[in-house]
C-alpha cells in the first residue's frame, strides 16, 4: 500500500466523523512532510552565495552559500503553523459537543468556557483517533499500522500545540507542566534515533532477503544444489543477524551447524565471526531503550482535582500528551530491533478518559503478542519481522530435508516459501522508507514544538 | 591439515546426491601445501588464450576428438617443462589445456543459447574434461585455504584461482540451458556446488582481508590548522587580554584503508564474486566490515556517541570540549575518511561503478546522519551567551562541508533535484539552519542581558563598567565571525519573512542598511549606550558622571578600532556621532569641574577704581587654593585607564588652568606682600600646577598637603 493511499484512508475516516477541515489540513501537512525533502528542492529559496565558499559555490548544479532558506525551522514552522491554528480554532469552535470529562463538574466554572470545550474536543479526538486504531483493518504491530499510530501522534501533538499556545496563561502556570513534558520529549527523540537505527537494520535484513528471492526465483527453471545452499546460506546469515545481540554468542554456535560453511571442523567451537554483524549505530553501546522508556514514563500521573483547577484545566491535555508520547515509543520499542529493549514500563490510564479504553486495550495486545512463545525472543514485535522469521525457519526446514533431484512437490513447496518470503520482501520495500522518514518527522516535530514551547515560556518572563 | 580434511569431506558430503562426488569420496585426499599453482600455468592458460575462437565453431563429433588430442599435446609439453611432476600431477599438467577447452564449449553452448529450440537434443558434452575442470578447482579451493593460514599466496595463483572461478561460474549458467538433460544437470549441479563453495570461500577471505588487515600508522596526514579563535567561555574574565587558546585535544587522524597489496586482493575477490552473480553478499560484508572500522576508528578518535539526552544535560564546559571534538571528527571524516572510502571502494569494485557508488554513497550517508545527531543536540541545548562561538563554529563546519559531500556523491548522470548527494546535503543543510537559528537566539539574548543589566552600584572612580567590557568583547568576537553572522541574520530574516529575500536581492547585500546583523549590532550598541547613561547618574558628581561616560565610550571607540569588523558594519557615521558625544562629555567635565576655577582668575569685582581691592584677591587666592586641592584630591583618584585619553584630559585642564593662572598671578601678585606671607596665598607656582594637574585621573587619592610638609 502507498503512501497516498494510506493518507486517503485516514483522510475518509476523518471525513466520517465530521473532522474535515482540521483532518484535511492536518493530513496534507503530514504528506508534506513526510516527503520532507521533496518540496525544498523546488524551494525558491535555493538561491545562495556565500562569501566563505564562493570557491566552491562553481561545483555544478548546486550553488550553496551557508544554509539559507533551506528551510529554516522556524520558517518551516510557520508555514504551517499560522494557518494551522486558524483551521484548527474554527473546526474546534464548530465542536461544541460536551465529552464526559474526568473533571469534576463543580470545577468547570473556574475554566474559561471556550477552553474547556477545546479540552474536551481533545479529548475525543485522541479517543476517536486510537478507537481507529483499535479497531482499524490495519493488523496490530505491522508496518502500515505503525505507520498510522504515528500519524495519529503527529496529529495530536498538533492539536496540542494549538492548545498550548493558542492561549495566553499566565507562566507560572503552565511553567511546571510543559516543561515537564518538553523533558520527556527530549527523551522520546533518543528513542526515535533509536528506531530510525532499527529501521536501517530492518532494511539490511533485505538484503539477504534479496539474495535468496534471485537464487531461488522464478527466473530459474531449475532448483540447483547450488542455488538452494546459496539460498540457505542467505537465510542462516539472516537467522543470526535477526537474533537479538544478547542472545547471539549462544545461539550463534548452535546456528553454525547448520549454517557455517566450516562447520562440524574444530574452528567453528569458536563461533563463527557472522561477517554481517553490526555494532550498534548512533546510540553509544550502554544506550539502553528500555531504560529510556522508564524515563519517560517517570511519574506520569493522572492530575488530581484540585490540580486540574490550579492549572486552568491545561493538566488534563499535558496528561494526555504524556500518555500518548510513552505509549508510541512504547509501541515502537517493542516492534522495531533497537538496543536493550524491554517492555516493562507501567502504563495505566484511568478509565474516565475517554482514550483509556482503546489504548490500553491496544496496550494489552503488545504486551500478550511479547509474551507468546515464538515471539518472546524476537528482536522486534513488528508483524513483517514475524513473517520473516517464520518463512526463514519454513525455508530452512524444507531445504535441510531436500535431496537432489529434488522431487517435484518438494520443489513446489519450496517455490511456495519463496513466494510468502517475496511477500515480505514487497511489504518491507514499500514500508520501510515511509516509515523512516516518519519516524524522522515525529522527531523534527518534537523539536520544533519545543522550540517553540521554550521560546513561548522565555517569552513570557 | 586436520582442518583442511574436514573441510574437504565436509564439501563432499554436499553433494553427495551427485555421482561424481560419490566417486571422490572413496578417495582420501591428500593436501600438499607447498603445492602451488605456478606462474608457468598462468603462462599457459593466458598464452592459449587466443585459440578459444578456433574451438567454438567446432562440431561436436570434433569435438572429442580434439579434447583427446590436446590432452595429449599437453602432456607432451608438460613432460618437456616438469617432467618430474607428470606421473603424480597429470591434472595440473593439463589445467591450462582444460581451462580452454571448456572456454570452447561454453563460448560453443552460449552461441546457440537463442536457436536452443533447433536442439531437440543438447548437444554432446565434453564430460570428462569438465569433470577433470572441476575436479581440480575443487583440489585448488582446498589447497589454497589450507594455505592460507600461513604466509599469503603468491598473487598470481589467486588471479589463475579467480581465473577458474570464473569459468566455473559461466560454466554453471550456461549448463543449465539444457538442465532437463540428466547429463547436463549433473554436471550443472557440480559445478554449482563448487561455485558455492568457492563463493563461500571467497567471502570469508574477503571478510578475514577486510576485518584483519590492520592498516598502517599513515604518517603523513596534515595536522588540521589550529581554529583561530579561543574559547571564551569566561569573558567577564579574560577582560581586554587575548585568551590562550584551550589546549587543543589531540588531532584527529583517521587510519588509512588498506595497504595496496590487500586492496589488490580485495579487488581480485571482488571481481570474482561480482562476476559470479555473488556481489550481493560481497556488498554486504564490505558495507559492513567498513562500517564497523569507522565505528572503531571513531571511538579510537575519543569521539563518545552522545544521546540528544546526554546533550542537553551536560554542563557546558564539558560539551564544549565534545563540540569541539565533533568539530574535528566531521571535517576530517569529510575531508579524509570520505574520499579515502570512496578510493577504496572504486579501487575493490573496479569496473563495477554502481556498486561502488552505492556502497559509498550508504557509508556516506549512515555516518553523515550519525553525526548531524550531535549537532542536532547541541541546536537543541539552552540558549547561553557562551555558547555562541562554539555554535558558530559546528554551523561553519557543516556550511564549508555541504560542498565536500557535494563533490564525492554528485553523479554525472542524475539530475540535481534528486540525486542522493542532494538528499545528503539537503539533510546538512537543514540541521545547519537549526544551529543557524540558534545563533539568531543567542545572540538576541545579549539584547536582553543588555537590558537587564541594571546594577545599583557605580563602578568606582567611573573606570570602564564590566557590562561595556564584557559586551565589546563579546562584540568583537562575534564579529570576527562577521560573514558568517551575517549569513546567518538574513537565512533568518528570510525565513521569518520570505518575500524579503527578493527585495533584499534586488537592493544588493551590501547595503548595510538591509544587513540584518548590522542592524542588530547596531541596536545593541544603543542598547549598550542607553544602559551606560542610566548607569552614570549613579555617580553625585556631575564631572565624575562624564568621566565615566568618557571612560567608557573611549573603551567602546578603541575596540572598535581594534576591529575592523565591526567598524566596517557600524559605519563612519556611527564613529563619527560617537567621537563627537565625546568632545561633548570632555566639554561637559571641564565646564563642571573648572569653570568655578576660572571664576577665581576675573579682573571682575577685582579692581574697583583703578584699584586692586586686596581683601578680594586674598579671598580669590584662597578660595583657589581651597578649589584646586579639593579637585585634587577627588579626581586624582578617578581611574581613567586609557592612557591617551588621560593624558588628553590632563593637557586640556592643564591648557585652560595654568596660563590662566599665570597670567592671573603677573597681574595680581606683586599687590600682595613680598615674604613669608605670600606663600599663604600663592601656594602653588604654575609648574606646580601643572604637576598637580598631572596627577589626576590616576585612581590614586593623594593628598598634595602631605606631600607639601616633607
Amino acid at each position: 500500500m502507498g503512501p497516498g493511499q494510506r493518507k486517503g484512508e485516514t483522510l475518509s475516516n476523518g471525513d466520517k466523523r465530521g473532522l474535515l477541515g482540521f483532518r484535511a489540513s492536518g493530513i496534507g501537512d503530514l504528506r508534506h512532510r513526510s516527503n520532507s525533502l521533496l518540496p525544498l528542492l523546488q524551494s525558491p529559496h535555493l538561491s545562495f552565495n556565500f562569501d566563505r565558499t564562493r570557491d566552491s559555490t562553481d561545483a555544478p548544479g548546486l550553488r550553496f552559500g551557508g544554509f539559507g532558506g533551506v528551510t529554516m525551522p522556524a520558517a518551516d514552522f510557520q508555514g504551517l503553523s499560522a494557518p494551522f491554528a486558524a483551521t484548527g480554532r474554527s473546526f474546534l469552535s464548530l465542536r461544541r459537543d460536551h465529552a464526559a470529562h474526568p473533571m469534576d463538574a463543580h470545577h468547570r466554572h473556574h475554566i474559561d468556557a471556550g477552553e474547556q470545550r477545546e479540552f474536551d474536543a481533545f479529548q475525543r479526538q485522541v479517543a476517536d483517533l486510537f478507537n481507529d486504531l483499535a479497531g482499524g483493518g490495519d493488523e496490530i504491530l505491522s508496518i502500515s499500522w505503525i505507520r498510522r499510530l504515528l500519524d495519529t501522534f503527529l496529529m495530536c501533538q498538533e492539536e496540542f500545540r494549538v492548545i498550548l499556545f493558542g492561549h495566553r496563561r499566565p507562566p507560572a502556570l503552565i511553567d511546571r507542566l510543559v516543561s515537564d513534558f518538553f523533558e520527556r520529549a527530549v527523551k522520546a527523540l533518543d528513542v526515535c534515533n533509536a528506531v530510525r537505527d532499527g529501521v536501517d537494520q530492518v532494511r539490511q535484513w533485505r538484503k539477504h532477503l534479496e539474495i535468496v528471492l534471485v537464487t531461488l526465483g522464478p527466473g530459474h527453471r531449475e532448483l540447483s544444489e547450488g542455488q538452494l545452499r546459496r539460498a540457505k546460506k542467505a537465510l542462516g546469515d539472516l537467522a543470526i543477524l535477526m537474533l537479538d545481540e544478547k542472545d547471539t554468542g549462544s545461539v550463534m554456535s548452535h546456528r553454525n551447524r547448520s549454517f557455517g560453511r566450516n562447520s562440524g571442523s574444530s574452528s567453528s567451537s569458536s563461533g563463527r565471526r557472522s561477517h554481517f554483524r553490526s555494532l550498534s549505530w548512533s546510540v553509544s553501546r550502554s544506550w539502553s531503550a528500555a531504560r529510556q522508556l522508564q524515563a519517560i514514563g517517570n511519574n506520569i500521573a493522572a492530575p488530581r482535582g484540585h490540580e486540574v483547577v490550579e492549572t486552568a484545566g491545561l493538566a488534563v491535555p499535558v496528561y494526555t500528551m504524556n500518555s500518548l508520547l510513552l505509549f508510541v515509543m512504547w509501541a515502537l520499542v517493542a516492534a522495531i530491533p533497537c538496543q536493550d529493549r524491554g517492555l516493562q514500563i507501567h502504563f495505566s490510564v484511568p478509565r474516565s478518559y475517554l482514550w483509556s479504553a482503546p489504548i490500553m486495550s491496544l496496550h494489552e495486545r503488545i504486551v500478550e503478542e511479547s509474551k507468546k512463545k515464538d515471539r518472546k525472543n524476537s528482536i522486534g514485535l513488528l508483524k513483517e519481522i514475524h513473517q520473516i522469521e517464520k518463512c526463514v525457519h519454513h525455508l530452512t526446514d524444507l531445504m535441510d530435508a531436500a535431496q537432489f533431484p529434488m522431487a517435484d512437490d518438494r520443489e513446489m513447496e519450496v517455490r511456495q516459501g519463496v513466494q510468502e518470503l517475496a511477500q515480505v520482501y514487497e511489504a518491507l520495500k514499500e514500508g520501510l522508507d515511509p516509515l523512516e522518514r516518519q519516524v524522522r518527522e515525529v522527531f523534527l516535530r518534537i523539536v520544533r514544538s519545543r522550540t517553540e514551547g521554550l521560546n513561548c515560556l522565555n517569552g513570557a518572563e | 591439515m586436520e582442518r583442511s580434511q574436514t573441510v574437504t569431506q565436509k564439501f563432499s558430503s554436499f553433494s553427495s546426491s551427485s555421482s561424481s562426488a560419490s566417486s571422490r569420496e572413496d578417495r582420501p585426499r591428500e593436501i600438499d601445501r607447498s603445492r602451488s599453482l605456478g606462474p608457468v600455468k598462468l603462462e599457459k592458460s593466458y598464452g592459449k588464450k587466443e585459440r578459444d575462437t578456433e574451438t567454438v565453431t567446432i562440431e561436436e563429433d570434433e569435438e572429442e576428438r580434439q579434447e583427446e588430442e590436446e590432452v595429449e599435446v599437453v602432456v607432451v609439453v608438460n613432460k618437456e617443462e616438469e617432467v618430474s611432476n607428470v606421473p603424480e600431477e597429470p591434472s595440473e599438467a593439463s589445467f591450462g589445456s582444460m581451462s580452454e577447452e571448456v572456454d570452447g564449449f561454453l563460448s560453443f553452448l552460449l552461441s546457440i543459447d537463442d536457436g536452443r529450440d533447433q536442439w531437440p537434443e543438447p548437444p554432446a558434452m565434453p564430460e570428462p574434461t569438465i569433470k577433470k575442470f572441476l575436479d581440480f578447482v575443487e583440489e585448488e579451493l582446498v589447497k589454497y585455504e589450507s594455505g592460507k593460514d600461513g604466509v599469503s599466496p603468491p598473487a598470481n595463483d589467486e588471479l589463475v584461482l579467480f581465473d577458474a572461478i570464473d569459468r566455473v561460474a559461466k560454466l554453471t549458467s550456461a549448463l543449465s540451458i539444457f538442465s532437463s538433460d540428466t547429463r547436463y544437470n549433473k554436471a550443472m549441479t557440480r559445478a554449482s556446488s563448487i561455485l558455492r563453495y568457492a563463493m563461500c570461500f571467497l567471502e570469508d577471505e574477503f571478510h578475514s582481508l577486510l576485518e584483519d588487515s590492520k592498516p598502517k600508522k599513515d604518517p603523513g596526514i596534515a595536522r588540521p590548522k589550529a581554529k583561530r579563535r579561543p574559547s571564551i567561555g569566561h569573558l567577564h574574565e579574560a577582560i581586554d587580554r587575548c585568551v590562550p587558546p584551550s589546549s587543543e585535544p589531540d588531532l584527529v587522524e583517521f587510519p588509512s584503508t588498506y595497504p595496496p597489496e590487500i586492496i589488490e586482493r580485495l579487488r581480485g575477490i571482488a571481481g570474482a564474486v561480482v562476476s559470479a552473480g555473488y556481489a550481493t553478499e560481497c556488498c554486504q560484508v564490505f558495507t559492513i566490515a567498513r562500517h564497523n572500522a569507522f565505528d572503531v576508528a571513531l571511538s579510537n578518535l575519543g569521539y563518545e556517541k552522545l544521546g540528544v539526552d546526554d546533550v542537553q544535560k551536560m554542563p557546558w564546559d564539558s560539551l564544549e570540549a565534545k563540540i569541539a571534538t565533533w568539530i574535528k571528527v566531521f571535517r576530517q571524516t569529510v575531508e579524509v575518511a570520505f574520499p579515502r572510502e570512496n578510493d577504496l571502494c572504486e579501487a575493490v569494485f573496479a569496473g563495477h561503478s554502481t556498486i561502488a557508488y552505492s556502497i559509498f554513497h550508504n557509508f556516506a550517508r549512515g555516518v553523515t546522519i550519525l553525526l548531524l545527531g550531535f549537532a542536532e543536540a547541541v541546536a537543541m541545548t539552552k540558549r547561553s551567551a557562551e555558547k555562541l562561538f562554539k555554535v558558530l563554529d559546528m554551523y561553519e563546519t557543516l556550511r564549508d562541508m555541504v560542498p565536500r559531500i557535494d563533490a564525492l556523491l554528485r553523479t554525472e548522470s542524475e539530475p540535481d533535484d534528486c540525486s542522493a548527494a542532494h538528499d545528503l546535503t539537503t539533510e546538512v543543510a537543514l540541521v545547519g539552519s537549526r544551529l543557524g537559528e540558534a545563533v539568531v537566539a543567542i545572540f538576541c539574548d545579549l539584547e536582553t542581558s543588555i537590558k537587564t543589566d541594571m546594577g545599583k552600584n557605580a563602578v568606582p572612580g567611573g573606570a570602564v563598567h564590566p557590562l561595556t567590557r564584557y559586551v565589546m568583547n563579546y562584540l568583537k568576537y562575534a564579529c570576527e565571525y562577521k560573514n558568517t553572522m551575517e549569513q546567518v541574520f538574513r537565512d533568518h530574516k528570510t525565513s521569518e519573512n520570505p518575500s524579503s529575500q527578493v527585495e533584499d536581492a534586488a537592493k544588493g547585500s551590501s547595503d548595510d542598511s538591509h544587513n540584518p546583523f548590522a542592524i542588530q549590532l547596531m541596536e545593541a550598541m544603543e542598547l549598550l549606550h542607553t544602559n551606560l547613561e542610566s548607569k552614570s547618574k549613579l555617580y553625585r558628581d556631575p564631572a565624575l558622571c562624564s568621566i565615566f561616560l568618557m571612560n567608557n565610550g573611549r573603551y567602546i571607540m578603541q575596540k572598535i578600532k581594534g576591529s575592523t569588523e565591526i567598524h566596517q558594519l557600524l559605519g563612519d557615521t556611527w564613529s563619527r556621532k560617537r567621537s563627537s558625544e565625546m568632545r561633548q562629555y570632555h566639554k561637559n567635565y571641564q565646564r563642571e569641574t573648572w569653570s568655578k576655577v576660572l571664576a577665581c582668575f576675573k579682573d571682575d569685582g577685582l579692581q574697583a577704581r583703578g584699584h586692586v581691592a586686596k581683601p578680594v584677591l586674598k579671598e580669590r587666592l584662597k578660595s583657589f587654593n581651597a578649589m584646586f586641592e579639593e579637585i585634587h584630591k577627588a579626581q586624582s583618584s578617578w581611574v581613567v585607564s586609557d592612557e591617551q585619553l588621560q593624558s588628553e584630559l590632563r593637557v586640556s585642564v592643564s591648557a585652560v588652568i595654568v596660563p590662566a593662572y599665570r597670567s592671573f598671578l603677573g597681574r595680581f601678585s606683586q599687590y600682595l606682600d613680598t615674604g613669608k606671607k605670600s606663600g599663604k596665598y600663592i601656594k602653588f607656582g604654575p609648574e606646580e600646577l601643572e604637576n598637580y594637574i598631572d596627577e589626576l585621573f590616576s585612581g590614586n587619592p593623594s593628598s598634595m598637603v602631605s606631600r607639601k610638609r616633607t
